[in-house]
C-alpha cells in the first residue's frame, strides 16, 4: 500500500540579494495512513518549508527553488498544474498553524470562516446548511455552545476555544493528510495539552495521517508514532518514537533531549550551535515498519 | 443602549461642539475683517444716516456677545439673516448653491472609493510585479500635486488638445430640467431626460475627476500598503492554505481588515474636497458654493459668511460622522466592545 505523503530528496533554495541561500539539502520523509509522525528540529531548521511545499505554496514565489518527488496517495504532485495543486488544499490536505487566533480572520465570524472552508469540498454550500455541518463539527471537539461560537469573531473566544474551531476546521473535510506546525505553541501549556489530546483523538478515530511539526519533544513523544529529527536543512534520524527515545543515535538528537524546553513556550530548545557531530550521516531506527 | 447608537450619540454631541465653536470662531473673525459691512452693502453713495440705520438694523453697534446671542437666537429658527449682496435670506442662497457643490464633491468621492480601492488592492496582490510598480508610480504622482493644479491641466488636455469635455458649467443651457433635489444628475433623470443626464455626466466628468485625482493616488496607496502588511498575517496563510481562490482572498478576506485602518483617512480626504471644490469650481466655472462665497467674502456680507462656513463645517462634521459608523460597522471590534468605540 502506497504511502499517504512521500518527499523524496527534497531541495529547496532561495534566491536572494546577497546569492543564494540553501535551506533544504535533500530531506526524505514519508507518512503511511492512520500514522502520525513527527518532524522535529529547532527553529530554522526547514520545518515550515517542507509543509509549505507539501502544499504547494512555497513553489509561488518566484525566487525559490524547489527540487525533489511529492507523492500524495501515489499521485505525483509535481505533474500538478498549480490550480489542481490549489484544488488539493482545503480538501485532500488541510493545515493547522501556530496561533489559533491569528490564524482566523479578525473581521469574519466563525460561522463565515466555517462556510468558506465548507465550500472547499462542496461548492455553493449554503449558509444554513454550512452553520449545521459546522455546528456538528464542534461538538465532535467538545464545543456545545456552537450556536454562540458560530456567531461570535475570534477575538470574542478564549485561545482555547479557538484552537478547537482550528482543529474542527482541519477535520471538516476529511482529508487524507493533515499538517499541524507547531499547534498551539502560543496558548497555554495546559490548554495546549488538552487539544492535542482531543486532536490525537480525532485523528486517531478518522484514521487520518497527521505531519506533525514540533520543537517540543516531549508532545512529540505523546503524539507520534515515527519521528524525524530535522537538522540545518537535513534529517539526521528517523525511526519509531519509542526506538528513538529509548536510543537517541545521533549526537544532535542527544542535544535537543538534553536541552530542557523553556516553560515560556517560546523558542525550541537550541542546542550548541556548531557542533561537528550534529554533521554526522544520518541514524536509522529500523521498525514501526520503517 | 448598543454600541453603535452610543457611539453615535457621543459623535453627535461632539460634532454639536464642534459646530458651536467654529460658529463662535467665524462670528469674531467676520467682524474683526476691516470694512463697514453697512457701508459696502449700501454703497459710496448713501447717507451716514442710512448707514447708521442699517448698523443698527443688523445689530453692529451692539457688543460682539450681543450680536452673537442674536445670531445664535435666530439660527435656532433656522434663520441665518438676510445677504446684504443678494437681499435674500441666507437659507435660500444656500439651498441654491450648495447643491452643485454636494453633487460635485460627491461624484468625486465616488471616482476616489470606485478608482482608488481597487488600484490599491491590485497592487497590493501584484506586489513586486509591473502592475504593482506602475500603480504606485501614478498614484504617488496623484498624490504630490494640489487640485486646481490638476484641473488646470486637465481642462487643458480634454478641453482644448483634445476637446472631448465641455469646460464649463454643470449642464448645456438649452435643457429645461425642472430642479427637484438639485443634484442635476439625479434631477436629468427623474424628468427621464436621457440626453440631458448624459450632458450633465459630461459636464461634472473632468471637475470631479480634477478634484479626485489625489484622493484616488492617496486612497490607493493606503489600501496598498494596509493590505501588504495584511497580506503577511497569519490568517491570510491560512487562506492559503486551505486553497481559498486568490482573487477572493485579495477582494475579501485581505481587502476588508486592510480598509478599516485606511477609512479614516479616505473619509478625511474626502471631507478635504469640499474645501479644494472651491478652487475647482473656479476653474471649471462651476456654479456652486464658492463662486457666492467668494463674493460674500469680498462684500463683507456677514450673514452669508456665517452662513456659507457653518453649512461647510456641518457638511465636514456628517461625513466624519458617516466615517465613523462605516468604521463600526466594518470593525466587529468596534461594533461588539462594551464601551463603545476606544
Ligand atoms: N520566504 C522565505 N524567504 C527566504 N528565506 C526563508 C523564507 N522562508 C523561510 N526562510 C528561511 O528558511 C529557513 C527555514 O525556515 P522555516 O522552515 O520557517 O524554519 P522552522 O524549522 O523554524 O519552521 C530559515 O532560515 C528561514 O530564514
Ligand atoms: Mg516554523
Amino acid at each position: 500500500m502506497s504511502a499517504v505523503l512521500e518527499i523524496r530528496d527534497l531541495h529547496l533554495r532561495f534566491r536572494g540579494h546577497s546569492g543564494v541561500s540553501e535551506v533544504l539539502h535533500g530531506v526524505s520523509l514519508d507518512i503511511r495512513a492512520g500514522e502520525r509522525v513527527a518532524l522535529v528540529g529547532e527553529s530554522g531548521s526547514g520545518k515550515s518549508v517542507t509543509a509549505r511545499i507539501v502544499l504547494g505554496l512555497l513553489q509561488e514565489l518566484p525566487y525559490a527553488e524547489v527540487s525533489g518527488g511529492l507523492f500524495l496517495e501515489g499521485a505525483d504532485l509535481n505533474r500538478l498544474s498549480r490550480r489542481q495543486w490549489q484544488g488539493l488544499r482545503g480538501t485532500s490536505i488541510s493545515m493547522i498553524f501556530q496561533d489559533p487566533t491569528s490564524s482566523l480572520n479578525p473581521v469574519f465570524t466563525i460561522g463565515a470562516q466555517f462556510a468558506e472552508v465548507l465550500r472547499r469540498r462542496d461548492p455553493g454550500l449554503p449558509r444554513g446548511a454550512a452553520d449545521e455541518r459546522a455546528g456538528a463539527l464542534l461538538r465532535s471537539v467538545s464545543i456545545h455552545d456552537h450556536a454562540r461560537v458560530l456567531d461570535a469573531y475570534p477575538f470574542q473566544l478564549s485561545g482555547g476555544m479557538n484552537q478547537r474551531v482550528v482543529i474542527a476546521m482541519a477535520l471538516a473535510n476529511h482529508p487524507s493528510l493533515l499538517i499541524a506546525d507547531e499547534p498551539g505553541t502560543a496558548l497555554d501549556v495546559t490548554v495546549q495539552a488538552q487539544t492535542l489530546k482531543l486532536m490525537h483523538d480525532l485523528v486517531e478515530r478518522s484514521g487520518t495521517a497527521v505531519l506533525f511539526i514540533s520543537h517540543n519533544l516531549g508532545v512529540v513523544r505523546e503524539f507520534a508514532d515515527r519521528v524525524f529529527v530535522i537538522y540545518r536543512g537535513r534529517i539526521v534520524e528517523r525511526g519509531p518514537t519509542a526506538a528513538i527515545f529509548e536510543a537517541p543515535g545521533h549526537a544532535y538528537t542527544r542535544a535537543l533531549m538534553a536541552a530542557v524546553p523553556r516553560i515560556t513556550g517560546g523558542g525550541p530548545p537550541e542546542p550548541n550551535d556548531g557542533e561537528t557531530a550534529f554533521l554526522d550521516p544520518m541514524v536509522v531506527h529500523e521498525g514501526g515498519g520503517a | 443602549m448598543p454600541a453603535v447608537l452610543r457611539l453615535l450619540a457621543r459623535r453627535l454631541g461632539i460634532s454639536l461642539i464642534v459646530l458651536a465653536g467654529v460658529s463662535m470662531l467665524i462670528f469674531g473673525i467676520a467682524r474683526v475683517i476691516p470694512g463697514d459691512p453697512a457701508r459696502i452693502a449700501l454703497g459710496p453713495n448713501a447717507t451716514g444716516e442710512q448707514v447708521a440705520g442699517l448698523r443698527q438694523a443688523l445689530h453692529l453697534d451692539d457688543p460682539v456677545a450681543v450680536q452673537y446671542g442674536h445670531f445664535v437666537a435666530d439660527l435656532l429658527r433656522g434663520d441665518l439673516g438676510v445677504s446684504l449682496y443678494t437681499n435674500r435670506p441666507v437659507t435660500l442662497d444656500i439651498a441654491q448653491f450648495l447643491p452643485a457643490t454636494l453633487e460635485l464633491v460627491l461624484f468625486a468621492g465616488v471616482l476616489m472609493v470606485g478608482i482608488g480601492l481597487p488600484l490599491g488592492m491590485w497592487s497590493a496582490s501584484q506586489r513586486g510585479r509591473w502592475p504593482d510598480h506602475l500603480i504606485r508610480v501614478v498614484s504617488l504622482l496623484g498624490v504630490s500635486a494640489p487640485s486646481f493644479v490638476w484641473a488646470v491641466m486637465l481642462m487643458l488636455m480634454f478641453a482644448f488638445f483634445l476637446p472631448v469635455f465641455p469646460i464649463a458649467g454643470r449642464i448645456t443651457d438649452s435643457f429645461e430640467i425642472t430642479r427637484v433635489t438639485g443634484f442635476l444628475l439625479i434631477d436629468t433623470l427623474l424628468a427621464g431626460n436621457g440626453a440631458a443626464f448624459v450632458d450633465a455626466l459630461r459636464h461634472i466628468f473632468l471637475p470631479a475627476f480634477a478634484l479626485a485625482v489625489s484622493g484616488i493616488g492617496q486612497a490607493a496607496r493606503l489600501t496598498r500598503a494596509n493590505m501588504v502588511e495584511t497580506y503577511d498575517r497569519p490568517y491570510i496563510e491560512m487562506a492559503r492554505a486551505y486553497g481559498f481562490p486568490a482573487g477572493r482572498i485579495a477582494a475579501k478576506y485581505a481587502f476588508k481588515p486592510s480598509l478599516i485602518p485606511s477609512l479614516t483617512i479616505i473619509g478625511l480626504d474626502f471631507a478635504a474636497m469640499l474645501g479644494n471644490a472651491f478652487l475647482v469650481e473656479a476653474v471649471f466655472a462651476w456654479p456652486g458654493l464658492s463662486r457666492y462665497g467668494v463674493a460674500v467674502i469680498l462684500r463683507k456680507d456677514l450673514n452669508a459668511i456665517i452662513g456659507t462656513v457653518l453649512i461647510i463645517s456641518a457638511t465636514f462634521l456628517i461625513v466624519n460622522l458617516i466615517v465613523d459608523l462605516l468604521i463600526a460597522f466594518l470593525n466587529p471590534r468596534i461594533r461588539h466592545s462594551e464601551r463603545g468605540a476606544r
